[in-house]
């Protein structure tokens, strides 16, 4: 039974009072899962930085044929750290912050289930984050095997380096971090629920992050393995990945881990899209339950397509690894469809957060075509390892979840500080980086299908390559002016930006019933919780009757009328 | 509000239009190749045809539902969903996946055949950094370096099978021209059979990354007709003491 009004006990009040300390050594400290949740983000975007910084430098180094700005052993450690902290220091914690900051929000709840805990995930993600790029700061520098790290090459006789102990130990304690982190949220989410949240009135951002948590779960433990027995063959005179034991063990191990890994940074990401396209449409989502069930699907299915990353081993099964890759296409498909239904009759609101939102569902449309290219073995076969995958993953990593982690981050700016971003600001960097990504990632797929591989850091001038090369780095120009503006935007506004008020976007989801920023614990008072979207309900069914029963047909009664599609 | 929403639908059918002309394949040598390309035709027809519909139907949604700004502007119709949709949207794409899966299995089947009896069989070595070609009945080796790459001779209209592994390290036998390739990789054979239709010199280049010269990791084939082929084997027999 859920009440209007639930006075805050006397301790959390003190409490609140008491939490004011707004000093270094009080972020230093903290184990309130706002202050964890800006803490990842802020970190998580340094990395995205300085990841980003390192794919300029290899854009320019290719930009010219023979141009060797840098020598060949940099450039590969380069692109080595560039996917290792895109993807375990940026895309990864970047999720992780933005659970931490939202899910007890969404479900309201005061806090995490184990704050503690929580702080430790953040210091030991910081800490393995540092050990990585430590590899920078020793005599033979970074690990230079490609971010997934194939033996033989990453043993101790191909890559002697320290720095590549580094990386396999930086990456391991990332995954520990990752792991309990996903303990915590999915201890959050089956138990601090506020009354009346049941399962199928959780908000779509906080279900993709449950089947996230759950893919973080059963993935990372293998890739903690892999890197585990890698580690000892590499100092302590093992033999599982070596010649005398089978390198595509590793390959198995690795890609078990890493295409759920894919789903763990894209998932929360179509849970942002979720979240964004019905309060912009002014609309409930369209399909529900059809949302629940796709997520669900996706997250089962992407633990049985791992082996069409290694086709052109021949070694595996094609046939069977085909047919499942494709499959994974008809649930995010199903997604596509339900965003456009929502919007469809709606009231558009095309404020930067939906902007980000529809340039993303664009991009997000040709990542998962080329995907269903890639799924096919023949097709493989030709473009594998060229510039085809790095176009096909760019446009699912980057077109989909930067372009939905900017509108997310555009929609709960307010939320987490009180301010608004710039709008117009807004705009014109959505603008640059469209057409920069564009410009940068979409001739990509013409250069890997004319045959250049990727993890190059040269190529001869008569292959026919430097136009489209030129082009490329000419459009990561762009996309770095619009992440400087964003900088811009982002410093400014924390003081300067208009204020937000509590709900400036007219939210659906319980975040929005709370001040900005919310208090320590979080809400002082709860609406009915009677669907997924009580602060929508409270728009369309006008005032709350005394005892907090709504007016109107109750939430069962709207069910037991729709069609069973799910609820509208 | 329908004349902008059709000049929308134009361009993005012209940019569909674009888009597949400019995805073409480099032009395919070898048979197994041409079953590729025309099942990446097929493709990349299907691919257009999603993306019209869908970008056409995002775009349409976008101008047609235009709504005022604010938070406070008035609701729209609070509609629910429909079952028929969902049934649609969840049996159209299943039937297209079950479609773009029965054409890969032919061809996959057709690419991953091997010749019981191959015309000639050259065994591929990868190493850091380069490659050596061995033909297996004449015992001709060629091999190559970073410095200095492999070129090979090929003969047009027989059967060549290529035996694939590695000295060291993971590489790929990788010739985009023959639309393929294969992972050589240490401790394990790897097998892949060609019957080259055009005269040319195709450039090969290994696929995966495999340390600090795998850039130039490159070699040549010359596919020459067999009689031609038949005198620079002989040749280089005659020239291997």
């Amino acid at each position: 039974m859920t009440t209007v009004e639930q006075p805050m006990p006397d301790a959390q009040r003190r409490h609140v009072l008491k939490h004011a300390d707004d000093g270094l050594i009080g972020w230093l400290t903290t184990t309130d899962h706002k202050r964890i949740g800006i803490l990842y983000m802020v970190s998580a975007f340094i990395f995205f930085l300085v990841a980003g910084l390192m794919s300029l430098v290899m854009r320019a180094e290719l930009a010219i044929p023979e141009l060797q700005l840098l020598d060949l052993q940099t450039y590969n450690q380069l692109f080595t750290m560039h996917g290792t902290a895109m993807i375990f220091f940026f895309a990864t914690p970047m999720v992780i912050g933005l659970a931490n900051y939202l899910i007890p929000l969404q479900i309201g709840a005061p806090d995490v289930a184990f704050p503690r805990l929580n702080a430790f995930t953040y210091w030991l993600f910081i800490f393995s984050a540092l050990i990585v790029f430590g590899g920078f700061f020793v005599t033979a520098g970074a690990a230079a095997f490609g971010w997934y790290g194939y033996p033989p090459l990453s043993t101790k006789t191909f890559s002697p380096s320290v720095g590549a102990d580094l990386w396999v130990v930086g990456l391991l304690l990332s995954g520990v971090a990752s792991i309990l982190g996903s303990v915590n949220i999915l201890a959050t989410i089956f138990a601090l629920r506020a009354p009346g949240m049941t399962m199928f009135r959780l908000p779509l951002f906080t279900w993709n992050i449950l089947v996230t948590s759950i893919l973080i779960l059963f993935s990372f433990p293998v890739l903690g393995a892999a890197l585990a027995l890698l580690f000892i063959d590499r100092n302590f005179g093992g033999s599982v990945f070596t010649t005398a034991g089978d390198p595509l063990v590793y390959q198995h191990l690795f890609w078990f881990f890493g295409h759920p890994e894919v789903y763990i940074i894209a998932l929360p990401f179509f849970g942002v899209v979720t979240e964004i396209v019905p309060v912009f449409s002014r609309k409930p989502l369209f399909g529900y339950k059809a949302f629940v069930f796709a997520t669900i699907l996706i997250g089962a299915y992407s633990f049985s397509v791992w082996a069409h990353h290694m086709f052109t081993t021949g070694a595996v099964s094609t046939v069977y690894f085909a047919i499942t890759s494709f499959l994974i296409a008809i649930p995010t498909g199903v997604k596509f469809f339900g965003w456009i239904a929502t919007m469809w009759r709606g009231s558009l609101w095309f404020a930067t957060p939906m902007l980000y939102v529809v340039g993303m569902m664009a991009m997000f449309l040709i990542g998962g075509i080329t995907g269903v290219f890639l799924a096919s073995p023949p097709i493989d076969y030709a473009v594998h390892d060229t510039y085809y995958v790095v176009a096909h993953m760019h446009y699912v990593l980057f077109g989909t979840s930067v372009f939905a982690m900017f509108g997310g981050l555009f929609y709960w700016f307010p939320k987490f500080t009180g301010r608004m971003l710039d709008e117009r600001l807004g705009k014109v960097q959505f603008w640059l980086l469209f057409v920069g990504f564009n410009v940068t990632f979409f001739p990509m797929h013409q250069l890997g299908i004319d045959g250049m591989p990727r993890r190059i850091g040269d190529y001869a001038a008569e292959r026919g390559w430097n136009d489209l090369n030129l082009l490329a780095s000419g459009g990561s120009v762009l996309i770095a002016v619009a992440v400087l503006l964003f900088l811009w935007n982002f410093w400014t506004s924390r003081s300067l930006g208009l204020p937000a008020g509590d709900d400036p976007w007219g939210g659906h989801t319980l975040e929005w019933a709370t001040s900005s920023p919310p208090p320590h614990h979080n809400f002082t008072s709860l609406p009915p919780i009677t669907s997924d979207r009580p602060l929508l309900d409270l728009r369309v069914r006008g005032p709350v009757r005394q005892g907090g029963e709504p007016v109107g047909p109750s939430e069962d009664e709207r069910a037991g009328a729709d069609d069973g599609g799910g609820r509208g | 509000m329908s004349h902008r929403a059709s000049r929308v639908s134009r361009t993005v059918l012209l940019g569909a239009l674009a888009l597949v002309a400019s995805g073409c394949l480099p032009v395919p040598v070898t048979e197994q190749g041409r079953d590729v390309a025309s099942l990446y035709d097929l493709f990349m027809i299907a691919a257009a045809g999603v993306f019209v519909i869908v970008i056409g139907l995002l775009a349409w949604t976008i101008l047609r539902y235009r709504g005022a700004p604010g938070r406070d502007a008035q609701l729209p119709a609070q509609t629910s969903a429909k079952l028929i949709f969902e049934v649609v949207w969840w049996t159209v794409p299943t039937l297209l996946v079950a479609v773009l899966a029965v054409l890969t299995i032919g061809v996959l089947n057709q690419v991953d055949a091997r010749a019981e009896e191959p015309d000639l069989v050259v065994d591929v070595a990868g190493y850091q950094w380069g490659w050596e070609f061995t033909y297996r009945d004449s015992g001709v080796v060629v091999n190559g370096t970073a410095a200095d790459p492999a070129t090979i001779e090929l003969p047009v209209d027989r059967t060549v099978a290529f035996m694939i592994s590695s000295r060291d390290v993971v590489h790929s036998f990788s010739i985009p021209n023959f639309l393929i390739k294969r992972d050589a990789i240490p401790s394990r054979d790897n097998r892949f059979d060609v019957l080259i239709e055009d005269e040319g010199t195709y450039s090969g280049q290994c696929g995966e990354f495999c340390g600090l010269l795998h850039s130039r990791q490159v070699f040549e084939i010359r596919a020459v007709s067999p009689d031609r082929f038949d005198r620079w084997l002989a040749d280089q027999e005659a020239a291997t003491p």
